[in-house]
């Protein structure tokens, strides 16, 4: 019996002219079509006394925003949020959820399985991370300034004024610079921190549940893919709410501002 | 373990996957420049259809159910500032109605009163005035017989006395002393 232990790279299924279509970029589709047909469900039957539908999905929804709350403290702002953290929630869950549908990796076009879970591909999570860190700076600059927000990883203005203050006044400044700096660095560890937590819990599991459908396919899985369903969720979770913290810090004014 | 034959894919199928023409650490990863930006369309499409066909309408209805619940409780409680306002100016004007029945009852007690006390002092004096008529009445009427029955006293003592007399009296003197005798019984 072969074990086909999936690729860290997602495997090419065709190609769209020059483009490469993956096994992943197949499962975005999917998670696409079924979001399509969700909306086109709720935008036909979105009403003041919702139906079942609605009423499943706007106390999911109402769940979703109070946890927000807690992170945003302000349900304006979580609302402004939404469009990103919300998507990036869904798409994730829905996404991880289907990579547990039967046939996922094991309907095979030629030596690549058909569907491989999206954020199985590191050029996804890569493309999230990425979109999600620099549209918290765009927002940033948007809500508390440019100077205020360029100020927050580079503090020259400080060190200026530190020269009229002391010595101590100085040090404090140039330890302020660098933290500037360090800030500046972890802007790109959040890109690859969130990317690759992603990607990881999602290709580990993809690879367990391949290694032990390979001792025995029947069963044996079961408890294993019900905990990917908690992993799933967990990790849209995480991914979701660090998004909001980062959204909700560059929407902040830094420490000394207010006053 | 011995009978699965491990055959990791990037061993047996090279050239499926998308990274294998780039190199580095990042091609070992999987990353690849065209599937990335693949991804980011595919992701700002995500975004764009869960926002605009499932989350934009969701959060807008809700907004409005919230809004509408919002005016519902005002509107409720205005309707009952309102209903208290109307019950405390209902009751000012049933006890100002009170008190002006009490006072319109209080009124026409003593316009009866009055009026009884009038009605009263009229029926005195219509009394008196028909008692004072009836006096006169009486009076009159006694003057009348008092005055007849001297005339017929007079008819009786003369004839009485022609009779007693039996005697042939000149009728001068006969008138005359009639005349006297009827001024001494005046």
């Amino acid at each position: 019996m072969e074990l086909h232990i999936p690729t860290l790279a997602p495997e090419t299924i065709f190609h769209l002219g020059k483009f490469p279509v993956t096994n992943t970029i197949v499962n975005v589709w999917l998670a696409i079509a079924v979001f399509i047909i969700v909306g086109l469900i709720i935008r036909n039957r979105v009403n003041l006394k919702p139906g079942k539908i609605q009423n499943f999905m706007e106390f999911f929804l109402e769940k979703l925003l109070v946890y927000f709350d807690q992170v945003t403290g302000d349900r304006k702002k979580t609302l402004s949020f939404l469009p990103l953290v919300g998507s990036v929630f869904f798409f994730i869950l829905l996404s991880n959820w289907l990579g547990l549908l039967p046939g996922t990796g094991s309907i095979h076009i030629g030596e690549a399985p058909l569907l491989r879970p999206a954020n199985a591909d590191l050029n996804m999570t890569l493309a999230m991370a990425v979109s999600v860190v620099v549209i918290s700076h765009i927002v940033g600059l948007v809500t508390v300034g440019v100077f205020t927000h360029i100020g927050k990883f580079v503090q020259l203005g400080g060190l200026i004024k530190s020269f009229s203050k002391g010595p101590v006044a100085i040090f404090t400044a140039v330890i302020n610079l660098a933290v500037g700096f360090i800030e500046i660095i972890s802007e790109f560890a959040k890109v690859l921190s969130l990317s690759l937590r992603l990607f990881g819990n999602i290709f580990a599991g993809e690879v367990l549940i391949t290694v032990i459908a390979s001792i025995l396919a029947i069963v044996l899985p079961a408890p294993f893919m019900l905990l990917e369903l908690l992993v799933g969720l967990v990790q849209a979770s995480v991914f979701t709410m660090l998004t909001l913290v980062y959204l909700t810090v560059m929407s902040s004014a830094p420490h000394g501002e207010h006053s | 373990m011995s009978l699965i034959n491990t055959v990791y894919a990037a061993e047996t199928a090279p050239h499926t996957t998308a990274e294998s023409t780039d190199g580095g650490v990042l091609a070992t990863l999987g990353i690849n420049s065209t599937l990335f930006a693949f991804q980011l369309v595919n992701f700002a499409i995500v975004i764009a259809v869960l926002w605009f066909m499932i989350l934009k309408p969701l959060t807008k209805k809700m907004s409005e159910r919230q809004k509408m619940i919002d005016d519902s409780i005002d509107n409720a409680k205005k309707i009952e500032t309102n209903l208290g306002m109307s019950e405390r100016k209902y009751q000012e004007k049933i006890d100002q109605a009170k008190v002006d029945a009490n006072k319109f009852i209080e009124k026409a007690q003593q316009e009866a009163l009055l009026v009884a006390e009038a009605t009263k002092e009229k029926t005195k004096k219509e009394i008196e005035q028909l008692v004072e008529t009836a006096r006169k009445n009486i009076k009159t009427e006694r003057d009348e017989s008092i005055n007849e029955l001297k005339e017929h006293a007079a008819d009786l003592i003369i004839a009485a006395a022609e009779k007693i007399l039996s005697a042939k009296i000149d009728v001068d003197k006969d008138d005359k002393s009639i005349e006297e005798a009827v001024k001494s019984l005046k």
